[in-house]
């Protein structure tokens, strides 16, 4: 089976004035397999909602990426404009952060909808507002005829993002980027956004490309999880397993920072020093200074990602010490 | 399909979307100087559309003379008196409504279809296209409105249409960067880029998504100018470098009567209140539409 996303070697540099200011991704790579959930998790500023962008084409203008993006058989990053905006909202769509800035203010919940329905599926203005209707429903909203009716400020922030889902999913897309779609909520709803996903990628057998920092909520959802740090993939693996035996430092790291994982009363455990600045970089791992296995090696080379067996994958000179 | 609502939360109570004709009842029952201005524009445009039906003397209000009865004072028969060629001055205020608004409507009308567009695309777009409209709108903003508009209407020779033409020619600029303002704030939105990501194409985020933000702040700036129309017109019809005699114009009868406003004052003093009342309106106006137009004011 053809992978429905695969990334290979993503980099994306910013520039300002012709000169590189930024690395911000320095060689993503990972696939998401048709009907899948995949998880992308890091700490802020590791590279998680680039590479999302990037997917879709979205990176702000002084930012160039190389490497390959295929999406069904497409080079995206090779697209043009044309082909792109056939594909962006139709094959693949995505849910943001805060429901509440994602809406224009000026229309209604129903009519914004609509429009992509009615801009993909080339059907009608009536036609439009009765699948919009009908995903509303589907997406948990009750009274689905009048929610349609109301201005984004007069729905709340669950109620919004239910609507947000429902634009991703009107034109059943096989590829939905969800970039912390849960951050802007409170817990309740949050799981009630978590398990609607859930029922709704059963339901229509979408790919799903989840971006989150919460490594609970992540490992709640998806199948595979990737873990990013200073721009690349450190780790890959099923769920399950990376769970169990994170074979990355980071990843036990990020594992052990979890709230629920320390003795009541004691201090929260976290991964000591910072990410490092995303200008220079030296020649070995990214994550050598703040790693407690570090070796004179991880100074000097830089470890690539490499399969360890059972569909794992690290890059880790020493991660068969763990 | 079987549909598990995952326990929604429920609709707020009393729960209904506010439109726009209740807010503005709303807001002109809440704002004195808004319903004074509604009331004086809804005059003003029926007493100027119905002129010829309300003016006591109509045939004097479109320019007839009656030389005879020149330069009565206000009395019952003639309630503003009569000017310098014996017209009843109220028939002429009457009847000067009609170029005083329409020319107006026209020019703002005019002066956003030329400029709202460029700018849109101007502020959407920018690089090269931005700069090059700009630098275009700095060389008309360099000069007052005014007086651009007095140089155009001089060359191509003074009449109300060249009045008109040259103040719309003058006024646009403003209005491109008003809306390149307005597109340039609204660009980064992640409203905008979620249309982006959406597929939406670039003329549908423009016309839909962009322009109904900018409206409200144009709509408004194009009430208040047309006011400032009215007195850029009077002003140039006072120069005689618009509308030109016997046509009934405000501006052109203050002009009328300037040389004999101490003792024949009526003749420039209600033409000159009613281009007072017609910029003070469209003013009041203006703000009014602020709040009825913005659906996010509803929620106050």
């Amino acid at each position: 089976m053809s992978a429905l996303l695969e990334i290979d070697d993503l980099r994306v540099d910013f520039s300002r004035d012709g000169r590189v200011t930024s690395r911000a991704l320095r060689g993503v790579s990972l696939t998401v397999e048709p009907g899948e959930a995949v998880g992308v998790v890091g700490e802020t500023g590791c590279g998680k909602t680039l590479t999302g962008l990037s997917v879709l084409r979205m990176l702000p203008e002084n930012a160039t990426a190389t490497g390959r993006i295929t999406f069904e058989g497409k080079d995206m990053l090779e697209l043009s404009a044309h082909e792109l905006r056939a594909i962006r909202g139709r094959r693949i769509s995505m849910v943001f952060q805060s429901p509440g800035t994602s809406f224009n203010p000026v229309f209604t919940v129903g009519y914004q909808i609509g429009l992509v329905a009615e801009r993909h599926l080339g059907i009608g203005r009536k036609d439009g507002q009765r699948l919009v209707a009908e995903t509303l429903h589907a997406v948990g909203l009750p009274n689905p005829e009048s929610v349609m009716r109301f201005y984004p400020h007069e729905l709340s922030g669950g109620m919004l993002q239910r609507a947000m889902i429902a634009m991703a999913i009107i034109c059943k897309p096989s590829l939905l980027i969800a970039d912390e779609p849960t951050t802007a909520l409170d817990v309740t709803i949050a799981q009630q956004i978590l398990r609607l996903l859930r029922r709704l990628q059963r339901e229509q057998g979408f790919g799903v490309f989840f971006i989150s920092h919460d490594l609970d909520l992540v490992s709640d959802f998806c199948d595979r999880i990737a873990v990013l740090y200073a721009g690349r993939v450190v780790e890959m693996g099923a769920t399950a397993q990376l769970l169990a035996r994170p074979r990355h430092p980071y990843t036990r790291a990020l594992l052990e920072a979890l709230p629920g994982k320390s003795e009541p009363g004691s201090p929260l455990p976290t991964v000591p020093g910072a990410v490092p600045g995303d200008r220079d970089e030296a020649p070995g791992c990214a994550f050598a200074p703040r790693c407690p296995l570090v070796v004179e090696q991880c100074f000097e080379e830089r470890p690539t990602l490499a399969g360890i067996g059972a569909g794992q994958a690290v890059a880790c000179h020493r991660w068969d010490a763990l | 399909m079987s549909v598990s609502l995952d326990s929604p939360e429920q609709l707020p109570e009393a729960f209904r979307s506010t439109g726009m004709r209740s807010r503005a009842l709303r807001s002109l029952r809440r704002d004195p100087g808004a319903l004074l201005g509604a009331i004086v524009i809804t005059t003003l445009i029926f007493v100027a559309l119905a002129a010829p039906l309300l003016a006591p003397y109509p045939a004097q209000g479109r320019g007839e003379a009656n030389v005879p009865a020149r330069d009565l004072a206000p009395s019952s028969e003639h309630w503003f008196g009569t000017d310098h060629l014996g017209r009843d001055v109220l028939s002429r205020v009457m009847f000067g409504g009609r170029p005083a608004i329409g020319v107006a409507l026209a020019v703002v009308i005019l002066a956003v279809l030329i400029g709202v567009p460029l700018g849109m695309v101007a502020g959407y777009r920018g690089g090269w296209l931005d700069e090059a409209l700009m630098r275009t709108t700095d060389l008309f903003l360099a000069f007052p409105p005014l007086l651009l508009a007095m140089v155009i209407s001089a060359t191509l020779g003074a009449s109300l249409f060249h009045a008109g033409l040259a103040l719309a020619i003058s006024w646009w600029p403003w209005y491109a960067r008003l809306a390149r303002t307005v597109t340039q704030s609204l660009k980064h939105e992640p409203f905008i880029d979620a249309a982006r990501v959406f597929g939406v194409r670039e003329p549908v985020i423009l016309a839909r998504h962009v322009l109904r933000n900018a409206t409200t702040p144009i709509l408004v700036q194009a009430t208040i100018d047309a006011g400032t129309v009215i007195l850029a017109v009077g002003a140039l019809a006072f120069l005689g470098l618009a509308a030109q005699p016997p046509t009934p114009d405000w501006g052109l009868m203050v002009a009328e009567g300037r040389t004999t406003v101490v003792t024949e004052w009526w003749i420039s003093t209600f033409p000159g209140l009613a281009i007072f009342a017609a910029v003070l309106a469209f003013n009041l106006l203006g703000d009014a539409l602020r709040d009825v137009l913005d659906p996010r004011t509803g929620a106050r």
